[in-house]
């Protein structure tokens, strides 16, 4: 292929997403849950919570649980391409249960392998079966699972949080109520690194420029995690960010991956405001739960 | 319940220690007597027909070897000498490649201090941690060695025979801003201008009083466990309060808030722009959060850096800076 051309959807997609799930089915997730005293408060106990995924590697979490009688409503924070998830918002805490995932490599997940940024993008990259986000999506998986096995969790009521490893998620676990989606790297990736140099997604130009023999074979694999081609099973009601028309996060550019999901779909054109953007993006969520919306900036105190 | 007052308006808490110049000339002589033993490896992987990348290490306090990224033009782009720009890193953030700048024509850093990825095998205190690493010992707290390790590249930059040491500039956001802060006071010899975004670790103690966000948020956890340590948190912040460095600034600085960020209250934006002495600009963005309205700002942090340190082009942009 061509510099900046689109991929299709690999023949052995399906396969290769089922045999992630039955590798996921052969381990256990034996969760272990210890109270993290310094980030509990009065309106909430947050635990350090481990998972077994594929490898098999033991995953870390931020699990925080509201005081109170459940279930909750449920925030499932995606973890972000970087080295470090912050402890669930203070807000957030108080209304959901919420879960940050660490996937493999990240602080707090990065023993025995510890990832690199740059480099995590294209780790393994020549072949779907050792990609590196081949076991990532696996890990993103479990959390969704270690949810759907929690009594305090309602679950009808599960809201992800996130960029593709949201859209996975919601596609391949799909008892998800909503899922707010910003910030995708996979989509049209190929397109979309051809027209950027900026990171991360120029780690994907880096490479190519010192493997140029090698684009067919990085298309390939990365068409395994664009979202748009795991959108029809996804059955959550999605929001999608949208930044400016024209750029690869404005409305037209998304358009094929808001066709193609199989549940509602919303919009939010972001308004590069902060604030005004966090405290619209909250009010969705909460307004569909039936929660407060809050905003994390303080205007009043006691 | 009571309305928040307007951020300019608020006073900050802090006191500056009377000996806190002499801690601090104490710690950068101590510096001084390490080499900086510097070390360079070209990355071909990233570097492109433009822009040469190395990777970079160099001695820092108590012998904490610190990694960085070295981006500087092709001769064959952009002949020297080039201005010097240190990019700094965020809390949570690693530093990204300075590619962007590197093809405007300076010859940039951007640095990883100690417990960042690549710097973290002699110090590791994580995220959380960070903050409150060894808060209650002024002699110990992880800013101190820290702040070092960020002065410590504009170090690495003067050995360059390819920089110009007339034009060394410094630029971060969050905790970029607070480093561009400390930076241009502990090198304030040596830095030509510094744009600060958002500048964390100014006024901590109120911030945290003013935010429930991280990674202010650990002072909260830290008080909750250990109410008894206040007083001594208190003391050892006031030594590494970006407030406290203000004074100590030659250069011209800009600095740009957000008047909703929940991370860094702009409270304590405005407290750092009034105790600085040198020019200075503040650009606050209205309901602008964490992002200090850097969609707006970024062309300006540009135009204020290049007229300061004269790159040689102004026709490429630089990548946001993202704390």
């Amino acid at each position: 292929m061509e510099k900046g051309e689109s991929t299709t959807m690999d023949a052995n997609f399906d396969a290769y997403w089922d045999g992630i799930d039955q590798e996921l089915a052969a381990y256990e997730a034996r969760p272990q849950l210890e109270p993290m005293t310094r980030h509990s408060n009065e309106h909430c106990t947050v635990y350090a919570l481990k998972l077994t995924s594929i490898g098999p590697y033991r995953l870390f979490g931020y699990y925080s649980v509201p005081h109170g009688d459940g279930p909750f409503p449920t925030l499932y924070n995606l973890p972000k391409y970087g080295s470090v998830n912050h402890v669930p918002d203070y807000n957030d805490r108080k209304r959901y249960v919420v879960l940050t995932l660490m996937y493999r490599g990240q602080r707090l997940a990065d023993q025995p392998f510890a990832a690199a940024y740059p480099g995590l993008l294209t780790l393994g990259i020549d072949s779907p079966e050792t990609y590196i986000y081949r076991g990532i999506a696996a890990d993103c998986l479990r959390g969704a699972e270690f949810l759907q096995s929690r009594p305090e969790v309602d679950q009808s009521r599960i809201c992800l949080l996130g960029d593709d490893l949201a859209v996975i998620t919601a596609a391949r676990r799909p008892n998800v109520a909503l899922a707010q989606v910003a910030g995708l790297a996979f989509y049209r990736m190929m397109e979309a690194a051809a027209r950027t140099s900026a990171y991360p997604l120029e780690e994907i130009n880096d490479y190519l420029r010192a493997n140029p023999e090698k684009r067919d074979a990085v298309a390939r694999t990365v068409s395994y995690f664009d979202p748009q081609y795991h959108a029809p099973r996804v059955t959550a009601t999605t929001l999608l960010n949208l930044g400016a028309e024209g750029s690869t996060s404005g409305a037209s550019w998304q358009e094929p991956l808001a066709a193609a999901l199989g549940g509602p779909v919303e919009r939010y054109e972001l308004t590069n405001e902060g604030g005004t953007d966090h405290d619209w993006l909250d009010a969705w969520t909460a307004t569909k739960f039936g929660t407060e919306p809050m905003s994390k900036f303080i205007r009043e105190f006691a | 319940m009571a309305a928040r007052k307007p951020a300019h308006e608020y006073q900050v808490t802090l006191e500056r220690p009377a000996d806190f110049d002499a801690f601090w000339e104490k710690i950068m002589a101590d510096v001084a007597e390490i080499p900086l033993n510097a070390s360079m490896e070209h990355v071909p992987l990233r570097s492109t027909d433009e822009v040469d990348i190395y990777e970079i290490h160099y001695d820092s306090l108590d012998h904490v070897r610190v990694a960085g990224w070295y981006a500087r033009p092709k001769e064959g782009y952009i002949a020297p000498p080039y201005p010097g720009l240190l990019i700094v890193p965020g809390y949570v953030s690693e530093p990204t490649l300075p590619k962007s700048w590197a093809r405007m024509g300076y010859a940039t850093v951007g640095v990883a201090p100690r417990g960042k990825l690549r710097s973290n095998s002699q110090f590791n205190p994580g995220y959380p941690g960070l903050l409150v690493n060894n808060i209650i010992d002024k002699h110990t707290y992880s800013y101190r060695g820290f702040y070092v390790d960020a002065a410590r590249a504009v170090d690495f930059l003067l050995t360059r025979p390819e920089v110009d040491p007339k034009r060394i500039g410094v630029h971060g956001s969050s905790q970029g801003g607070a480093l561009t802060v400390t930076t241009s006071a502990l090198r304030r010899d040596v830095i030509s201008c510094g744009a600060a975004g958002a500048p964390y670790l100014c006024g901590f103690m109120d911030a945290a009083a003013l935010t429930h966000s991280y990674p202010y948020e650990e002072i909260n956890d830290y008080l909750r466990e250990h109410p008894d340590h206040e007083p001594m948190v208190h003391e050892t912040l006031a030594y590494f309060d970006g407030i406290n460095f203000a004074p100590l600034i030659k250069a011209p600085m800009f600095v740009y808030i957000g008047l909703e960020d929940d991370v860094v209250p702009p409270e304590t934006g405005y407290a750092l722009v009034d105790a600085m002495t040198c020019p200075k600009k503040l650009h606050a963005s209205e309901r602008c959060a964490h992002d200090a309205g850097r969609y707006w700002v970024m062309p300006m942090v540009e135009q204020f850096l290049a007229k300061h340190l004269q790159p040689a082009t102004t026709r490429e942009h630089a990548e946001p800076t993202i704390g």
